[in-house]
């Protein structure tokens, strides 16, 4: 029954996708406009100048970020869900309470991976070269970066059911989660104590970890840690998420 | 019974401004029987009550104390038996407003454990009974209050339980619409469906339950049969505007044919068993004692005179 109903929620969700299939596209805008804009005054930074080299360090940031903020944001439409009376018929039904966020929570990770292949297609024609099992595992990166996100995101808006009050916190969490990760540029090229505090930010290690898997780099230390982090703050926000769910009634 | 419950309460707390905690008894000791194929009602004002006591009894909301039994089984212990076996259509609808409402329904049915076959050939029943075949296929959001709260009945009754929970199912809707719904109301009751609905509106528990409970402040004020309930206040109701309403007051209730007799803001309530009878005595008394009527009128008891008499308040004021 666990099983059959994420698949039924997946489903229901993946339809509703489908019916409006344009959205994801304007949330991989963003990284492609970095690609295509920004990565290239970044040429001067890198030793020779190479646009290779510019692209392997970039596109994990890029791609990180398509993570973070598209699945910071996956909790709003949850929000309204909770006033429109979907989430208390649900929690009433013989549903299996946690397939209601599991079948979300897929069903996002499935639209981030999409996006993810996009942004390194793009990527690839301005020059990208990244080996097969590589791209494999940048992409399940992705993943647990998005599935941690998105079921924070659950959580968040079962909690504080207020669209306003849920964009205030995204913001709020997401620039500095973003600035501290070396997003655009390495954080090694910053001062000390700016190195220092990264080591406590989750998302730095997933965006050095996709550097070296970028860098064809398997045996970074990052790696390891990067997966270990997001595998152990996922299965904490989900269930927090899916405990927020049964606290619905008051 | 299919709904029994003892004693049951529900107390929130609400926080307020610096950190202090607030507790709001939402539900203050409620005691329900409801026979099966019955249309069971519960009428009251907003913040009655009513809603969190549907909420309870269909597992939504843990009670703070007290029990209840829906269909055989704990609502607290033995929640998920519970689910199996009742339809709730709550206040809001549910019904997710960017899909077509064929959606809602087909998940409803699944998540039930019917397969692919067997949910959208009962989607396709509920919808031919609903008249909702046309607009399946149209987002949600598209549709009238009315077609809405036809597909949100619809989904209730997916798994054909044998009680459906509405609440408030008429609120907002034209009277077009909430005389519709009274009708798929009462063939629900034809199929031998238990229903309890909560409603705020008179007329619609005088028109369509068995039986009901008022409730006025999370408790129990009455409980009967509409007909059994205004009888009890007095077949008809003499509404008066009149000059010296304290010393008419006086007047009318010394009378032996009139049972009781309410003043609030210049208008007198007098109830008597025999209007037709009851009213010519009535005027001949007053015009005895020189007090002039401004006003006069003779209508049947209503829910609200019931309401009025153990609040002291009518429901309109009320609500």
């Amino acid at each position: 029954m666990m099983v059959r109903h994420t698949m039924l929620f997946l489903g229901y969700e993946l339809r509703s996708l489908l019916r409006n299939p344009v959205w994801p596209l304007f949330g991989i805008m963003q990284p492609v406009l970095y690609l295509v804009f920004f990565a290239p005054l970044l040429r001067s930074t890198v030793p020779g100048g190479d646009m290779t080299d510019v692209l392997a360090m970039f596109t994990p940031g890029s791609m990180m970020m398509i993570a973070l903020f598209g699945s910071m944001f996956a909790g709003f439409g949850l929000i309204n869900e909770t006033r429109n009376g979907v989430l208390e018929r649900l929690a009433v039904s013989q549903a299996w309470r946690p397939a209601i966020i599991l079948g979300r929570l897929l069903k996002d990770v499935i639209v981030l991976i999409l996006q993810a292949i996009l942004v390194i297609g793009i990527a690839a024609l301005m020059g990208l070269r990244i080996g097969v099992p590589e791209m494999v595992l940048v992409l399940l990166l992705m993943a647990a970066t998005g599935l941690f996100a998105a079921s924070l995101s659950y959580g968040l808006a079962l909690t504080l059911r207020d669209e306003n009050g849920m964009s205030q916190v995204v913001q709020f969490f997401a620039m500095p989660l973003t600035l501290i990760a070396g997003l655009f540029l390495p954080i090694s090229l910053g001062p000390q104590w700016l190195q220092t505090i990264a080591k406590f930010n989750p998302l730095y290690y997933a965006v050095e970890a996709g550097r070296s898997l970028f860098r064809g780099d398997l045996s970074a230390s990052t790696i390891p840690i990067a997966f270990g982090l997001f595998v152990v703050l996922t299965a904490l926000t989900l269930t927090w998420s899916v405990r927020s769910l049964g606290k619905l009634a008051g | 019974m299919i709904i029994e419950a003892r004693d049951l309460r529900k107390t929130f707390v609400v926080k307020r401004r610096r950190g202090k905690r607030e507790e709001v008894e939402a539900v203050r000791g409620i005691d329900l029987e409801v026979e099966p194929g019955e249309v069971f009602a519960v009428l009251g004002p907003n913040g009655a009550g009513k809603t969190t006591t549907v909420r309870m009894l269909a597992t939504f909301t843990a009670p703070t104390s007290g029990t209840a039994r829906v269909a055989g089984f704990d609502v607290a212990k033995e929640a998920a038996k519970v689910r199996e076996n009742i339809g709730y259509v709550s206040q809001a609808g549910g019904i997710d407003e960017i899909a077509p409402g064929i959606e809602s329904l087909l998940l409803a049915a699944r998540l039930s454990g019917m397969s692919r076959k067997q949910a959208q050939a009962r989607a396709d029943e509920l919808l031919t009974a609903f008249s909702l075949t046309e607009i399946a296929n149209r987002p949600a959001k598209t549709l009238s209050g009315g077609q809405k709260r036809r597909f949100a009945i619809a989904v209730g009754l997916v798994t054909a339980p044998p009680l459906i929970f509405l609440d408030e199912p008429t609120t907002g809707l034209d009277p077009q619409n909430r005389a519709n719904l009274w009708d798929e109301v009462r063939k629900l009751r034809e199929q031998g469906t238990s229903v309890l609905l909560t409603t705020h509106y008179l007329d619609e528990a005088d028109a369509l339950c068995d039986r009901l409970v008022i409730v006025d402040q999370g408790k129990i004020v009455a409980e009967g049969t509409p007909e059994g309930l205004k009888k009890e206040v007095a077949g008809d109701v003499v509404t008066l505007r009149l000059e010296g309403t304290a010393a008419a007051r006086d007047l009318l209730a010394s009378q032996p044919y009139i049972k009781e007799v309410h003043a609030e803001d210049g208008i007198l309530r007098a109830y008597l068993d025999d209007g037709e009878h009851g009213l010519p005595h009535m005027l001949r008394t007053l015009e005895e004692h020189s007090l002039g009527i401004q006003s006069i009128s003779l209508d049947r008891a209503t829910l609200d005179d019931v309401f009025l008499k153990h609040t002291g308040r009518s429901l309109r004021d009320a609500a």
